[in-house]
């Protein structure tokens, strides 16, 4: 697991004379959690962007223990996030024509990392997100089967972070809350980091703390005692 | 990443071989002139392997050549009966055949000639035997006719229509190996019956152009079926169009070709020589062909280019996320470099067999049509044609891939 500390971060876009995020300081603990809200346009995009290593910020620094992912190359970036971060989108960004076993397996083999191992791992959390058929076609899934692949695989390389990006928002309730118990529930059994950004209550209101985002800077940092 | 490449064809099979098509053709289409031009060269070159020297009268060397080796029906003119004779008694020659042309049957040229012409051009038979009597005729391979057949012969050359010589006929006692010539198809029969159906011989006609189908002045004879074979030219013989001469050396094929070519009334070439001026116009017409080839293969390339840079843009949102999720960007430029390099190299080894058959397709109906077997066959430098293509498509398939390589995964996913 890893803990997380921003200091003195800001990223513009050209033609913008404000930064779209900027944060002072901000710390998460090793296997802390923590939920992002906003209205759009915030910076919450941005924001994951930025802890995930997709985007450099302006200036300052994004410290994962020790790695300050600022200061990596693109292609540095890259290494260090498939070793680091489990990424989950709103997007499942499944490959249709893929069994769900070969989606989970993806990245890491075209990274040269599936080990036999590591094959063995795809299948326990396939199982162990409540998949039994490993051999599925994803275009057959439903969107909540199909986001619990998508769990699965950011799992799989055991990442000290997991990073969620709006998880729940193309799902209907009940898969939603599935997806959030599922992310809860293997952050905790893997030791990992949990970041989530959302909408959802439900989903936020299990996570330990909550800061708000308006217009590129945190306005809101809360701890919340009913998590869990 | 072959199995993601794999599944990712299999799920866009249409516009895949679509591709492969497009390949595939323009390639065949290159493959299938060089290969063509060889066999014709080829085919040639070995129709024309025993035809040492052709002695005819002066006019048209290729034409001298083109109705003696490949028996295509033309009007030649004559030369003295003489020149037959005194070939036959020069040291220097180890035989010498009179060729004599005129008639038809069914489409196949009827040639007058000699035993020594058969034996020296022909590897033996493949059933009966050698003509002995006047009547009688041996067939090449190619020719539709069992033996014990009866050939009455037209007058003028295949393919021309003529009036039959009613009171003569042929039958046919032997039937020849193949040996991949224009002689495959023809009737071959003893040179006096020609001359005597004609009319020549005993008469001395030896200024008449018997070729010139359709001339009312013809002096018709007949043949006499059981008349004995004379091979005998030592004098009387009539006009000839051209004899074959198969001298004793290298030296005196020369040597021969020296003397019959300064001596007024007759004209000696090497076929084989013949051959290479005309291979030089068929490699004119080669090159002209490979760059219509070249300009088809350009504009696939130039089509694939924009179909492989159109469907990139299209997948951003995809390969930005196989970015996201870890893959590294090599293999993402490897990706879309081998899914084009597939298509291509699938395309290419199936234009190599599209064009193989497609000049195997046209062999067999030149072949068909003349007798003359062209080999169609690959070569090294058809190798190195392939391993330029797929050079070429490597080289440009990194385009596409290096377009992935370098899109931002932020903002191909943001869109």
């Amino acid at each position: 697991m890893l803990p997380l500390a921003l200091s003195d971060v800001a990223i513009s876009f050209p033609g913008l004379a404000e930064p779209v995020l900027a944060i002072d300081a901000l710390s998460i603990p090793a296997g802390g959690r923590l939920a992002v809200t906003g209205a759009s346009g915030s910076g919450k995009s941005t924001f994951v962007n930025l802890i995930s290593g997709l985007t450099r910020p302006d200036r300052g620094t994004i410290a994962w223990r020790d790695t300050d992912i600022a200061t990596l190359s693109e292609s540095g970036r890259d290494r260090w996030r498939a070793a680091n971060v489990g990424l989950v989108m709103q997007e499942f960004h499944l490959f249709p024509g893929l069994a769900a076993i070969d989606n989970v397996l993806l990245p890491a083999r075209l990274a040269h990392a599936a080990t036999a191992e590591v094959k063995t791992r795809a299948l326990d959390l396939l199982a162990r997100v409540g998949l039994s058929r490993p051999g599925q076609s994803v275009e057959t899934m439903s969107r909540g089967e199909m986001q619990r692949v998508a769990v699965a695989r950011a799992l799989l390389r055991r990442p000290g972070v997991i990073i969620a990006d709006e998880p729940t928002a193309s799902l209907d309730a009940e898969a939603g809350a599935e997806v959030g118990r599922l992310l809860i529930e293997l952050a905790d059994q893997e030791g990992a980091t949990l970041i989530v950004v959302s909408h959802d209550e439900r989903l936020t209101e299990r996570l330990g703390r909550r800061i708000r985002l308006a217009a590129g800077r945190v306005v809101s940092d809360t701890a919340l005692e009913a998590a869990r | 990443m072959i199995r993601f490449v794999l599944a990712d064809l299999r799920r866009l099979w249409a516009a895949s071989l679509v591709i492969v098509l497009l390949v595939a053709l323009a390639t065949a289409l290159g493959v299938a002139v060089t290969l063509q031009e060889r066999a014709l060269r080829l085919g040639s070159a070995r129709a024309a392997d025993k035809f040492d020297l052709i002695v005819g009268a002066p006019g048209s060397e290729t034409q001298l050549v083109l109705s003696s080796v490949f028996l295509q029906p033309a009007a030649l003119p004559l030369m003295s009966g003489d020149v037959l004779t005194r070939l036959t008694a020069d040291r220097r020659v180890a035989w010498a055949a009179p060729i004599g042309f005129g008639d038809n049957f069914s489409g196949y040229p009827i040639v007058g000639t000699t035993t020594a012409l058969v034996k020296g051009t022909t590897t033996g038979f493949t059933g009966g035997r050698m003509f002995a009597l006047e009547g009688e005729a041996v067939v090449g391979s190619g020719v539709d006719l069992a033996i014990g057949a009866e050939v009455k012969p037209m007058h003028g050359a295949a393919g021309e229509g003529g009036e039959t010589h009613a009171d003569s006929a042929y039958t046919v006692v032997g039937k020849l190996q193949p040996t991949g010539t224009a002689w495959d198809r023809a009737i071959l029969v003893p040179i006096q019956a020609v001359w005597h159906i004609h009319g020549l011989g005993e008469d001395h006609h030896e200024d008449e152009a018997h070729e010139e189908a359709g001339g009312e002045e013809h002096h018709h004879g007949h043949i006499d079926a059981d008349a004995p074979l004379v091979e005998d030219f030592s004098h009387d013989v009539p006009g000839l169009p051209a004899v074959l001469v198969k001298p004793k050396t290298i030296a005196d094929a020369y040597a021969l070709r020296q003397a019959y070519r300064a001596e007024g009334g007759t004209r000696a070439v090497f076929p084989a020589e013949v051959l290479t001026s005309l291979y030089a116009t068929l490699g004119d017409a080669r090159t002209v062909l490979m760059y219509v080839a070249y300009g088809a293969q350009a504009l696939v390339a130039a089509a694939l280019m924009l179909i492989a840079v159109i469907h990139v843009a299209q997948r951003r949102r995809q390969i930005g996320a196989l970015r996201a999720f870890g893959a590294p960007r090599l293999a993402v430029f490897g990706i879309v470099w081998l899914e084009l390099l597939l298509l291509v190299g699938i395309g290419v080894g199936a234009g190599f067999a599209v064009g193989y058959g497609a000049a195997e397709f046209l062999a067999g109906l030149f072949t068909a049509q003349s007798g003359v077997r062209l080999p169609v066959e690959f070569s090294h430098s058809d190798a190195l044609m392939a391993a330029a293509f797929l050079a070429v498509a490597a080289l440009m398939a990194a385009l596409p891939a290096a377009l992935a390589y370098r899109q931002s995964p932020v903002e191909a996913l943001r869109a």
